[in-house]
């Protein structure tokens, strides 16, 4: 398993365009959106938020896309499966290095600037941490659309799936007004928590099956 | 046992062979209720109290989702089957039931954007039912469309069936919506455990409608599967013996 994760770093860290792309399109985006518009401090303040959580939606669909694409066209994934006869582990880690190098930093790049635009300094550590599940909430969903299509752009899987990311999206909408409103974020906060795990136990399963479909 | 069960009943020359018999039944039956309930409805039952007549489309609406949420979780079941069992006929039903699928979640938001105009004031809300309702349409389009995108149909198949058990997932948002959430859309009228909130008048044409729309939409499916299994068994010997 830390073979993969070592492997999988070094590959991610190489393909530049993969994990700072998304990023830079997320400050772009959260940049961009004040300025783009006349709106007044206080309704700005009032839905900011669903700013970051659309451009946290885009950034990860952008960040996940051709996730295992190239594996596919080197060879690399037919060579696991000789080798491990599954793809869990593989997943496992592509998801949490994913998670790692573009999924924690889009929630930092998102928290701060929910904190630059009203919320207050106490709930800077929510509001990262919930972004941080989100992302890997997301993740695990946009890997699963990628392993469904593989070698037809992957753009394809991602679209058919994207309508999955709908629960992600109203529990994020819920918690953020638990922040806003101040009641009720530790409920909501569990049960991302819970979600995030059972995601991502059941996830790799899911695309692994996906994945073997394709090597078959 | 069940697995024994299953591939005796599942094989496609069986299912053509024996829906050839059930075709007739079901469209005649089905075509009947539906004019029956759909008269009685327009014509007999008597007008809202609030609504006046327009909310005589619930005669079409309501059944269309119905069906819309049905069709998804039949489509699942049919997925489970093929993922476990590798029972093929489970998948030609999986890719024939998506259009009918498709089909009928469009009726209803369409009609529920015109029992909208009447009673909201606007055609559409991004309302927590409605949405949803909108994410199961594009689902059923994105199985489709994955399933039209391989060029390998076993592949297809598989990959289709993967999608649609994970796209279950929004069943119970769509059914639970109007609770979990204040919505526009009215909350359940009837439930299985907490009676009815329609008057009966209303709720016998309601009934036939839905009962026929049902059946009218089960012979939809054993024609477009029946066509369906024909195309991709096309190359087999009881094929060519059957046609």
């Amino acid at each position: 398993m830390l073979r993969l994760i070592k492997i999988e770093s070094a590959k991610l860290f190489y393909k530049l365009k993969s994990w700072l792309g998304p990023m830079l399109i997320m400050i772009l985006v959260l940049t961009a959106f004040p300025l783009s518009i006349d709106i007044s401090k206080f309704d700005l303040e009032k839905f900011y938020f669903s700013i970051i959580v659309v451009s946290l939606l885009m950034t990860s669909f952008l960040a996940t896309e051709g996730m295992f694409e190239e594996d596919f066209e080197d060879g690399s994934l037919e060579q696991e499966f000789l080798v491990e006869q599954d793809f869990y582990k593989l997943v496992l880690s592509k998801i949490f290095v994913y998670v790692c190098f573009i999924g924690i930093p889009i929630a930092f790049i998102g928290a701060i600037f929910s904190f630059a635009n009203g919320v207050e300094i106490k709930n800077f550590a929510k509001v990262f941490f919930l972004l941080s599940l989100s992302n890997l909430l997301l993740f695990n969903l946009f890997a699963f659309g990628n392993a469904l299509s593989i070698n037809k752009g992957a753009m394809l899987g991602v679209l058919t799936t994207l309508p999955l990311a709908l629960p992600v999206i109203i529990l994020l909408g819920t918690a953020i007004r638990s922040i806003q409103y101040g009641d009720g974020f530790l409920q909501i906060m569990f049960l991302m928590i819970g979600s995030g795990f059972l995601i991502s136990a059941i996830m790799p399963i899911i695309i692994s099956a996906a994945l073997k479909t394709h090597i078959d | 046992m069940i697995s024994a069960f299953i591939h005796k009943f599942s094989s496609p020359k069986s299912f053509v062979q024996i829906t050839k018999t059930l075709f007739p039944f079901f469209i005649f039956a089905g075509l009947f209720l539906l004019i029956i309930g759909w008269i009685w409805g327009l014509l007999y039952a008597p007008p809202d109290a609030v609504q006046g007549n327009s909310y005589r489309i619930i005669f079409l609406h309501v059944p269309a989702v119905i069906f819309a949420e049905l069709i998804y979780f039949f489509m699942a079941i049919c997925a489970l089957m093929h993922i476990v069992w590798r029972v093929k006929l489970a998948a030609y039903l999986i890719k024939s039931a998506a259009p009918i699928g498709a089909m009928i979640t469009f009726i209803g938001l369409f009609s529920g954007s015109v029992w909208g105009i009447p009673t909201w004031g606007t055609w559409w809300q991004w309302d927590a039912r409605i949405t949803s309702t909108l994410i199961l349409f594009i689902m059923y389009l994105g199985i489709l469309t994955l399933h039209g995108s391989f060029s390998n149909l076993e592949k297809s198949d598989r990959l289709m069936s993967i999608l649609v058990v994970i796209g279950v997932v929004n069943i119970p948002i769509i059914k639970k919506s109007v609770d979990w959430w204040s919505t526009l859309h009215q909350p359940a009228s009837i439930s299985v455990s907490g009676g009815s909130a329609i008057d009966p008048s209303m709720m016998y044409p309601l009934l036939i409608s839905v009962i026929g729309l049902g059946f009218t939409l089960i012979s939809l499916g054993i024609l477009t599967s029946r066509s369906y299994i024909l195309t991709r068994e096309k190359n087999k010997k009881w094929v060519s013996e059957y046609v």
